[in-house]
């Protein structure tokens, strides 16, 4: 019962071990540490953080943890609109279980889809915080937000959140999970970089073939001049 | 035709000692002055003497409320209310007009006229009892011969208004509230006027003024010979300061009230400005009792060193006040609540015995040091009153130990 | 002579309403009352202590009794109906009408003594105080006896109906006190 281990390890009240049953119990011992304890607490609850633990709400706020979520945001690199990664293939509106999520491709006047979302809403009064969309996103888009103080007055278009509110930078994302948003940059950017490198490699090999090409043209064009000039 | 204590011929000095004797005297000159018939003049005094105790009181109620909302917070490890202003400084204030403006709900089973009756019955005895009390030596309110007996009788009415608070709610919440609070207050009265008895003994008068004054003069030039500092005194005064916090309902004694006990006892159905008056009795009436026990046992106004004699006796008075109700906020901060059995065990049980040993310790000290045996006074009073402590503490650590349980299920 | 003027006839209406009411309850408040009023005429005509006595015992410890069984029992309406009805009205007045003729007729045969012209009272609470344990010493301890006798009596009866004390182990049908 008295094993140290499973004891918390907080320093702040340590207070003895209780006394073993049939053991003598001084008189008001217990009474004069439990003031003493409460005392403590008082006048240090002044000058050290650990006995004051109040955060003032609501000029202060509680950091949230990494790992907190609540609804979803749509990540853009550097500009909300040409930079959006949504391609709005709605993946993510057939998978969310409430379906909250609402999705119309824009196309341009041709029918031809422009490879991004005209209109975008959530329903946050749907929502119910899953992060199924956040992970069967291909395009790394969608994840979700640590935002809490959400409250409106309106119970229904109040609630609905449209592309202008879901809109964040990646450098909001960097902030608000500074692991997933740096292993998610690292993997664009080697991608790009993969894609870059193949895309030199393509037109280097193109150029070559091109200059193997013409060289091979050239040396048909002298041997047949010297074939000539031998005739 | 009885001739009335009236002060109508010059005014009286102002010095820092009678300041608050100041609106009584103005009153009373401006009235003579006007030509006022004497009784108008004595009732004018009268009138001016309640109204400077009972503005005292009422803001050092609602400066207490804030003080004491601070105070447990900081010992619970949060802030207190600093919203309503710098430091929450008007909570009170908030606190009444909240108080002020909520409904007045009363049941349809509850009695209305005892319902009403019970919170005004509440606040009177506290205010009475406070009027006795000196608070310097030239401020007691109503210097009675029978001071301390009017005290204890003003007591008594609190206990008939709880129950009529609980019995005209007509629920079952305020009824066993009631019947608690009025077990654990008739019990804990015992211990409270038998230690109180020693005081008397000793001084040979129940007015309490007098007994302020025997506690003048200081042992060895700097021990004040305040009542706390003797064997049977400091007995005394420990079984009275926890009497008195049994009788005013606090923490560890609040079950009459304890929210997570029985909702609020029986202040359950009162909402509203009836509540408010209930809150407002049981800290007047802590008021009340504290005063009581500085005037017996910590010397009342007395000064505590020799010679801080120019600093007025009632700023100490006031001063000794806070200590004390700063130490009552420490232990509600501190205890938990006590359970009813373990309430009246401790009771009757460990306080009235160790009352009753005061008694004969406090007339052996006395009767020895008048005959100049000081050092054998010691050497009788202190076994005799640490003997009878020793015995209760073996029983007490007997009854302790759980008791092995045998349960019968139904065959 | 002004003070027992104002105040006899609120105390008779007190007693009267204290025997009268049915409900038991009110009747006990009225009791408490009663007793309080006849501490302020005792205060009224300067018996000081006697007056905050008779405030401290009759409505602080018998008033509260009285309650306080009222409280534990809580009679129902049957105590109204009993309280309603005419064979109760006769026993009252066979318990009364002969202590009232008693009184009565002492009243009428007594002498009182000439008022005493003075308004303080005659003895101070030392010699009160003084008296009672000198002369009447051997009464006082004998009622101090009888009442710790009573005291201790109280708690052993009141131990040996519950059965629970800190030695028996505890039956799980038995009931505990409130």
């Amino acid at each position: 019962m008295n094993d140290s281990s499973m004891e918390p390890t907080t320093s702040i009240n340590r207070l003895p071990a209780p006394p073993k049953s049939g053991r003598w119990i001084v008189p008001g011992l217990g009474l004069f540490q439990g003031l003493m304890v409460a005392g403590r607490n008082m006048f240090e609850s002044y000058y050290k953080k650990e006995r004051m633990t109040t955060i003032q709400y609501p000029e202060q706020r509680a950091p949230i943890s990494p790992n907190f979520r609540n609804f979803p945001f749509l990540c853009y690199d550097k500009d909300p609109v040409a930079g959006l990664r949504c391609t709005a293939c709605s993946i993510c509106e057939n998978e969310c279980p409430p379906k909250c999520i609402y999705i119309v491709l824009d196309r341009d006047e041709n029918g031809k889809s422009l490879k991004r979302p005209k209109v975008f809403d959530i329903d946050i009064s749907v929502c119910m915080n899953c992060g199924i969309c956040a992970e069967v996103c291909p395009f790394d888009s969608i994840y979700m937000d640590g935002e809490y103080e959400l409250s409106n007055d309106d119970r229904f278009s109040g609630l609905l959140l449209g592309l202008d509110r879901l809109s964040k930078s990646a450098e909001y994302h960097m902030q608000l999970r500074p692991e997933e948003a740096s292993e998610v940059m690292a993997r664009r950017k080697a991608d790009e970089e993969k894609k870059a490198a193949a895309q030199a490699a393509k037109e280097a090999k193109a150029k070559a073939d091109k200059e193997a090409k013409e060289k091979a043209a050239a040396e048909a064009q002298a041997a047949t001049e010297q074939k000539g000039e031998s005739a | 035709m009885i001739s009335l204590p009236v002060q109508t011929a010059s005014f009286p000095p102002v010095t820092l000692e009678n300041l608050p004797l100041l609106p009584k005297n103005l009153v009373e000159f401006l009235l003579g002055w006007v030509g006022a018939p004497e009784w108008l003049v004595y009732a004018g005094g009268i009138v001016a003497t309640a109204g400077t105790v009972v503005g005292v009181f009422l803001s050092a109620f609602a400066l207490l409320s804030l003080v004491e909302r601070k105070t447990l917070a900081r010992i619970q490890n949060r802030l207190g209310p600093n919203r309503a202003g710098w430091f929450g400084i008007f909570q009170p204030v908030a606190d009444g007009i909240k108080m002020l403006t909520k409904e007045d709900i009363v049941p349809a089973k509850a009695e209305w006229l005892l319902h009403l009756a019970a919170p005004v019955l509440i606040v009177v005895p506290p205010i009475l009892a406070l009027g006795v009390i000196p608070y310097g030596c030239e401020w007691t309110p109503v210097p009675l011969e029978l001071g301390l007996l009017f005290f204890f009788a003003t007591g008594t009415l609190t206990e008939i208004a709880v129950f009529m608070a609980g019995w005209a709610s007509g629920s079952k919440f305020p009824m066993l509230g009631a019947m608690r609070a009025i077990s654990q207050m008739v019990s804990y009265e015992l211990p409270l006027v038998i230690s109180a008895l020693g005081v008397i003994m000793v001084t040979g008068s129940l007015s309490l003024p007098d007994i302020v004054g025997k506690q003048g003069g200081y042992h060895l030039g700097f021990i004040p010979a305040w009542n706390l500092f003797t064997p049977w005194g400091l007995s005394a005064g420990i079984i009275f300061y926890i009497a008195s916090i049994a009788e005013a309902n606090r923490c560890p004694f609040d079950l009459p009230e304890g929210e997570s006990e029985i909702v609020a006892g029986h202040m359950t159905e009162y909402s509203g400005f009836k509540y408010a008056l209930f809150f407002m009795g049981e800290y007047l009436g802590l008021f009340a009792i504290a005063g009581l026990g500085i005037t017996l046992f910590l010397g009342g106004w007395q000064a505590p060193l020799p010679g801080l004699g120019f600093v007025p006796s009632w700023i100490w008075f006031f001063a000794k006040l806070a200590v004390v109700i700063m130490s009552y906020l420490w232990i509600r901060g501190t205890f938990p609540r006590v359970r009813i059995d373990q309430l009246m065990r401790f009771a009757w049980l460990c306080m009235i015995p160790m009352a009753l040993v005061t008694i004969p310790a406090a007339g052996i000290w006395t009767l020895l040091r008048a005959n100049g045996h000081g050092l054998f006074a010691w050497l009788v009073t202190v076994p005799l009153l640490v003997f009878p402590w020793i015995v209760l503490t073996i029983v007490y650590n007997r009854c302790l130990a759980p008791a092995t349980r045998k349960y019968t299920f139904a065959e | 002579m002004l003070p027992l003027l104002i105040l006899s006839p609120l105390i008779l209406l007190a007693a009267l309403g204290a025997v009268w009411k049915a409900r038991p309850v009110h009747a006990a408040l009225l009791l408490a009352l009663t007793l309080a009023l006849i501490a302020l005429l005792y205060l009224a005509i300067g018996a000081y202590f006697i007056g905050l006595v008779q405030f401290m015992v009759y409505v602080g410890a018998v008033a509260i009794l009285i309650v306080f069984s009222l409280l534990i029992t809580r009679p129902g309406d049957e105590a109204e109906e009993i309280s309603r009805r005419p064979s109760s009205l006769l026993t009252g007045l066979i318990c009364t009408v002969p202590v009232l003729a008693v009184l009565f007729i002492s009243l009428i045969r007594a002498n009182p003594p000439e008022p005493a012209a003075s308004d303080a009272p005659s003895a101070t609470l030392q010699q009160f105080g003084e008296k009672l344990f000198t002369t009447h010493a051997p009464v006082v301890i004998t009622v101090g006896v009888l009442l710790t006798a009573v005291l201790i009596g109280a708690a052993l009866f009141a131990r040996g109906v519950q059965g629970i004390s800190s030695s028996e182990p505890f039956e799980s049908g038995k009931s505990l006190p409130p």
